[in-house]
This record gives structure tokens, C-alpha cells and sequence, in this order.
């Protein structure tokens, strides 16, 4: 048996389009994933001295809420496998909703809910990334921007978070690649994502060896791909 | 004399810790205070505590005419009136030096970003820095970046100063730039308070001398007769630890 390039060549146009749906799953899922990881990381730490400061009352009150919120929703989600996640978001999903609501077929496509699952999985990952970024900045630079009397707003849009979004950077590339790669997970709900490509070529050919070189080179390609983006979003801001 | 800063009976406690115990104190406009005393005594506290940065926990502080603790939902008026100087500086490290001091103007007293520029601009000058504008924190040395700290602080156009041992984190010779500029301020009539062990800032400079001990004022009159001529016995140890 050799190795045959032509088989390679052959697969290559569906390749790309699982490579291309993969990498659309991904890159959605990411930045909602990131829209949601910062909003509950920062709910996570809402009213400490992280982000400006003990609060009082009803502030109190609310703060509280939203940590507990951040808390079982990160918790819920790094405490089971985006497998189950994504077959619940297919699958089970539509029945919560009827069974709640009685709401009937309502009904994600398989992409969708692969782009659900992949946002709210990373989201709860990158909320601890965005919690310990934020955590990390200095307590002194917080109290100095506090001293000027500017609004907590304003400390975190101007101050803690430009700082933290540096350190944030090296973490949530690393996030962004775990989450490009878990796609390949999708083929479960059928989506026909890289992996799934590779799965049927597979199936009718047999050429296990060529199909999955294939699929692994792809796949790399698209997670250096990323790394390179993050790396130049690195370089763009400042040394601090 | 128009008072700007009141103590009234004034305590604050860190849970069952009380580090303020019933302060009493009234600061004059153009008044310049040396607070030392030994680590512990409760001076920095004292200090936070005009700002609002640690809120008192009993009695009557008045900065500016807002009562604390009991407007406290008032505290970034005082903020805007009151500039602090760290010993550690903290410059936002993601800013120039320039972007530094016209942070205050931009976002406090909302001019344009043209004026801020001027404002950050002269200031810098004034501490003499007026060629470092563009460089980040990170390529100062300490004394330069507490002068900056100073700009950054002034460029509110704050009534009175806060410094918390603004020198004790520099090199003596480094010390020296720093003293000068806060010097500088002090003859133009600034109000402040400095906590410090630069007793030749406090004779040069200084207006009052404070000595704090356990969360009390227990001397309080002009440096360089208090330096002369210390009451309590305290002060007089306190001085030869310092080495005056």
C-alpha cells in the first residue's frame, strides 16, 4: 500500500467546505462566546474591588444576583462535556421548551445549535479568563483612577479594561483554538463540519490514512491561522 | 483662614480594628501638613480617608463642605477637588506620560481633547518633564514617573493635594526632583498633606507638623519648633528612628 496523493486531491473540494462551515461554527461561536465570557466574568465580579469598589443597598443586592447568576452558569457548563451540551441544545432543548412553554417545534438547525453550543461552552471558559484578567490588575492603578473621581464606567472602559485585555490575549488565543477544534465534536448532530467530511470521504473509500492527514493538516491550518491573528493583535497595542 | 478639611470626633475601623480613634483636626486653605508618625499609626488611613478612598466609619469629615460618612453618595465631588499622589505612583502603564495627565481633564472635567493636550502639556513642563510626553510609564525612571503621577494629579485643578509617602519609594537622589516640585506647589499656596518622613520637606515646606501614634494626633504645631523642641517623648524617639 502506498500513500496516494491523488486521493488527497479528490477529497480536497469537500474538505474545504467542511473546513468552511467548521471554521464559520467557530468564529461565530467564539466572538459570541467572547461578548458572553466578558459580560458574565465581569458579572462574576460585579461590586468587589476588582472593578471599583464595594457596594451598598440595592446595588448590593443586584451585585449579589449577577455573581451567583455568572457563578452556576460557568460552573454548569466546565462541569459537563460539550457533548452532552451540544446534544441537550439539539435534541433536548425543543422538548424543555414544550414541556415548560408548550411551545411546540421549536427547532434549531444543526448549525445553529452547534454555534449556540460552541458560544455558550467557550463563554463560560473565557468569563473565568476575563475574571482573572480583570482580578489581576493592580488595586493601586484602580484607586488611583478612583481618586480622579471618574465613574466606575469610565474606570472600567478606560482603565482596567485595557489592562486586563492584554493580559487576556495569551489565554483566550488558547481558548479560541480549544473551541475551533471542539467543532470536529459537532458530527454527533450531524453538522457537516471538517470532521464529518472527512468521516463520509472515509466511509467510501477506506483511504483512512490520506482522508485523516488531510482533515489534521486542515485543521491546522486554521488554528495557526488564529494564532496568527491574536499574535498580531498582540503586537498592534502597546507594551505595558 | 477659610477651613477646607474637618474632622469632627472622627473614627474609622477596619471590622472589630480601630486604626482612627475620635480625630479631631481642622485643615486651613493654603495650609501645607506633614503628617509622619510610626508605620501603623493610622496616617495613611487618615489620608484615604479625606477622598473618600476608605470611608470613615464614625463621626463628621468635611472636605470641601460634603459631610462623610454621611453623603457618601456624594464622594466623587470631593474626588474631583482633591488630587492623591501614591508612594507607588501608579501611572496607567497603558497611557503616555501625556495621555496620563490629560486622562483627569478628558474624563473629569470633560474639556476637548485638544485643551486636555495643552493642559497635560504645560503641566508637564511644570514638573519638568515637558520632553518626556510620549513615553510610557515603563521607560521613566521612578522620580519621573511620580512627577508625572503629580501632573496627572494637579490636572483636575484640585483645591487640595494628597500625598502618601510620595518619596519613600524613590532613590535619594531621585528623591530630590520630587521634593522640589511638591516644594514648587506648596509655595504657590496648594493645600496639602503629606505623609512623609522628609523631615527637611516638612521644615522647608511645611506650614503644621502632625504626629500620629496609634490612631491619634498627638502633636500638632509648627515643624521646625516641633522638630526642635518635640513635647512628647514618643515624637523624640520617633525622630531618632528616622534619623533626625
Amino acid at each position: 500500500m502506498t500513500f496516494q496523493w491523488s486521493i488527497i486531491a479528490d477529497s480536497i473540494p469537500s474538505l474545504i467546505e467542511g473546513a468552511r462551515l467548521s471554521w464559520y461554527i467557530a468564529i461565530t461561536g467564539i466572538l459570541g462566546g467572547l461578548v458572553l465570557g466578558t459580560v458574565a466574568g465581569l458579572m462574576r465580579i460585579a461590586g468587589t474591588k476588582a472593578v471599583g469598589g464595594h457596594t451598598f443597598g440595592f446595588a448590593r443586592v443586584i451585585s449579589r444576583f449577577c455573581q451567583i447568576t455568572a457563578f452556576c452558569y460557568i460552573e454548569l457548563i466546565r462541569g459537563t462535556p460539550i457533548i452532552v451540551q451540544a446534544m441537550f441544545i439539539y435534541f433536548a432543548l425543543p422538548m424543555l421548551i414544550e414541556v415548560t412553554t408548550g411551545v411546540r417545534g421549536v427547532r434549531f438547525d444543526a448549525v445553529t445549535a452547534a454555534v449556540i453550543t460552541i458560544m455558550i461552552n467557550a463563554g463560560a471558559y473565557m468569563a473565568e479568563i476575563v475574571r482573572g484578567a480583570v482580578q489581576s490588575v493592580n488595586k493601586g492603578l484602580i484607586e488611583a483612577g478612583m481618586a480622579m473621581g471618574i465613574s466606575k464606567l469610565q474606570l472600567i472602559t478606560s482603565i482596567i479594561g485595557p489592562i486586563a485585555f492584554r493580559r487576556a490575549i495569551p489565554p483566550l488565543g488558547n481558548q479560541f483554538i480549544i473551541s475551533l477544534k471542539d467543532t470536529s465534536l459537532f458530527i454527533v448532530i450531524g453538522v457537516g463540519e471538517l470532521t464529518r467530511q472527512g468521516q463520509e470521504i472515509m466511509a467510501s473509500n477506506f483511504r483512512a490514512l490520506e482522508i485523516w492527514s488531510a482533515v489534521a493538516v486542515c485543521y491546522l491550518i486554521m488554528t495557526s491561522a488564529l494564532a496568527l491573528i491574536l499574535r498580531l493583535i498582540e503586537r498592534r497595542m502597546r507594551k505595558i | 483662614m477659610k477651613p477646607i478639611i474637618e474632622f469632627k470626633d472622627v473614627s474609622k475601623s477596619f471590622g472589630s480594628t480601630e486604626v482612627l480613634h475620635n480625630i479631631s483636626l481642622t485643615i486651613n486653605e493654603n495650609e501645607v501638613i506633614v503628617l509622619v508618625g510610626p508605620s501603623g499609626s493610622g496616617k495613611s488611613t487618615l489620608l484615604r480617608c479625606v477622598n473618600g478612598l476608605e470611608m470613615v466609619t464614625s463621626g463628621d469629615l468635611v472636605v470641601n463642605g460634603i459631610h462623610l460618612p454621611r453623603e457618601k453618595g456624594r464622594v466623587r465631588e470631593i474626588r474631583k477637588e482633591v488630587g492623591m499622589v501614591f508612594q507607588l505612583f501608579f501611572l496607567f502603564p497603558h497611557m503616555t506620560a501625556l495621555e496620563n495627565v490629560a486622562f483627569g481633564p478628558r474624563k473629569v472635567r470633560k474639556v476637548s481633547r485638544r485643551e486636555a493636550k495643552e493642559i497635560a502639556h504645560d503641566l508637564l513642563e511644570k514638573v519638568g518633564l515637558g520632553d518626556r510626553g510620549h513615553h510610557l510609564p515603563s521607560e521613566l525612571s521612578g522620580g519621573q514617573q511620580q512627577r508625572v503621577a503629580i501632573a496627572r494629579a494637579l490636572a483636575i485643578k484640585p483645591k487640595v493635594m494628597l500625598f502618601d509617602e510620595p518619596t519613600s519609594a524613590l532613590d535619594p537622589e531621585l528623591r530630590e526632583e520630587v521634593l522640589n516640585v511638591m516644594t514648587l506647589l506648596a509655595n504657590e499656596g496648594m493645600t496639602m498633606m503629606v505623609v512623609s518622613h522628609e523631615m527637611s520637606f516638612a521644615k522647608k515646606a511645611g506650614t503644621r507638623l502632625l504626629f500620629m501614634d496609634n490612631g491619634r494626633i498627638d502633636e500638632d504645631g509648627e515643624p521646625s519648633e516641633l522638630l526642635l523642641n518635640p513635647q512628647t517623648e514618643r515624637l523624640q524617639n520617633f525622630l531618632r528612628h528616622v534619623g533626625y
